[in-house]
């Protein structure tokens, strides 16, 4: 696992006990998780009164190469010992090491997803709505008498952002063959897991 | 049910009787044409010098015979009924049962291209699906994520789109169910009720 200088420097400092001591570790290390892992995070999570007498510009550095270190754990699926190693280089003792891997084994499946859901991909269906209608004339055109469904599909971007759902009409045998070959895309799925 | 016809109908369609009955089976596939391509109107000027009428004469004899055709074929009116309604032209057996047999050869095509007319979603065409396993992104590293890719293809107006769409395992499975569902719809007490009513 590889550090910048920039983080190691940051990650020395919170090694320092006569910089931190080992509550206000335990607080920047909680604070560092909290702002990646919470929606609503924001920068008060430093604001705490065990951590006032720390210098503002040595904190934002501390906590901010916590939050780095952590992400480059995260996105490189580090182990235990890997993760030791690193801290050890960055003069971390035991105590803290271990503090550090309870906290971050605690949070490791929500680091997981956030950082899965980061990144490119077609638009998401997330949902599908359907009606079914009878038709029976229009004003070019009576006597119709046709089954025809509106398949409406809910689709996402990528960053959850909502887009304009698709959809479209189809007769009973195109929905039958849409449905067959979602049967298809399935049984696919299933035949893979059980590989 | 018969079909009204006007007065400006009934002397665009006086110009029928007084040339040969090949000469209306061709303005019979001239409408045709039109309605499926739009119309020419160099055809009417070649027609005209033939006959020696005015192009004018010969384009109202064509959209006289044109919204007989598609008016009958939107309202589906019955053999009988499409006689009765042609006996007030006055026309000849002959010619009368000439102009039936273009409504009836070509009531279900004209149908078709009516039903283009209509307000329309786009529909579907076709689903191209791929499954797929995501290894790593630039943010994660060691994932194993399946995902369906699929491409949806429509076509609204002749023209067609596709789009690529993706979805999860679970979504798929629930995508399946309610669609299958939907299908199944036509199949239960109350719509049968109304399909064998409506009619």
């Amino acid at each position: 696992m590889e550090l910048s200088e920039y983080v190691q420097r940051g990650c020395q400092m919170l090694a320092d006990p006569g910089c931190f001591d080992l509550a206000a570790f335990a607080l920047v290390l909680r604070a560092a998780f909290r702002s990646l892992l919470e929606a609503r995070a924001d920068e008060a999570v430093l604001d705490h009164p065990d951590l006032k007498h720390i210098d503002p510009l040595v904190l934002k550095h501390s906590h901010a190469a916590l939050a780095t270190c952590i992400l480059e754990a995260g996105k490189q699926k580090a182990d235990k010992s890997t993760l030791s190693t690193c801290l050890e280089d960055c003069k971390f003792d035991r105590e803290r090491i271990e503090l550090f891997c309870t906290e971050y084994q605690k949070n490791k499946n929500s680091l997981e997803i956030l950082l899965g859901s980061i990144g490119r991909c077609p638009l998401l269906i997330t949902d599908v709505s359907w009606r079914l209608e009878y038709q029976i004339k229009t004003n070019q055109l009576h006597k119709l008498y046709r089954p025809s469904y509106l398949v409406t599909l809910n689709v996402e971007n990528e960053d959850s952002r909502s887009h304009p759902d698709i959809s479209f009409n189809c007769t009973m045998e195109q929905l039958q063959d849409l449905v067959g070959k979602l049967k298809d895309a399935a049984k696919s799925l299933e035949r893979a897991a059980q590989m | 049910m018969l079909l009204e016809l006007s007065e400006e109908h009934r002397e665009h369609l006086s110009f029928l009787p007084k040339v040969d009955y090949a000469v209306v089976a061709e303005f019979g596939r001239i409408s045709l044409e039109f309605l499926r391509k739009g119309s020419n109107p160099k055809v009417y000027e070649g027609a005209a010098r033939k006959l020696s009428v005015s192009s004018n004469t010969v384009q109202h004899g064509v959209e006289g015979l044109t919204y007989l055709l598609t008016e009958s074929s939107k309202l589906m009116i019955s053999e009988l009924d499409f006689q009765d309604s042609v006996l007030v032209l006055g026309f000849s057996e002959d010619l009368n049962k000439l102009l039936l047999q273009l409504y009836l050869d070509n009531r279900k095509e004209i149908r078709t291209i009516l039903s283009e007319l209509a307000p329309v979603f786009p529909s579907y065409h076709n689903l191209e699906w791929r499954l797929d396993v995501q290894l790593a992104s630039r943010c994660l590293r060691q994932q194993i994520k399946p995902t369906m890719t699929l491409k949806l293809h429509l076509s609204q107006d002749g023209e067609q789109s596709s789009q690529v769409l993706q979805t999860d395992p679970a979504t798929l499975l629930h995508l399946i169910q309610q669609l299958e569902e939907a299908l199944g719809e036509m199949k239960t007490n109350h719509c049968r009720r109304i399909v064998r009513n409506i009619k």
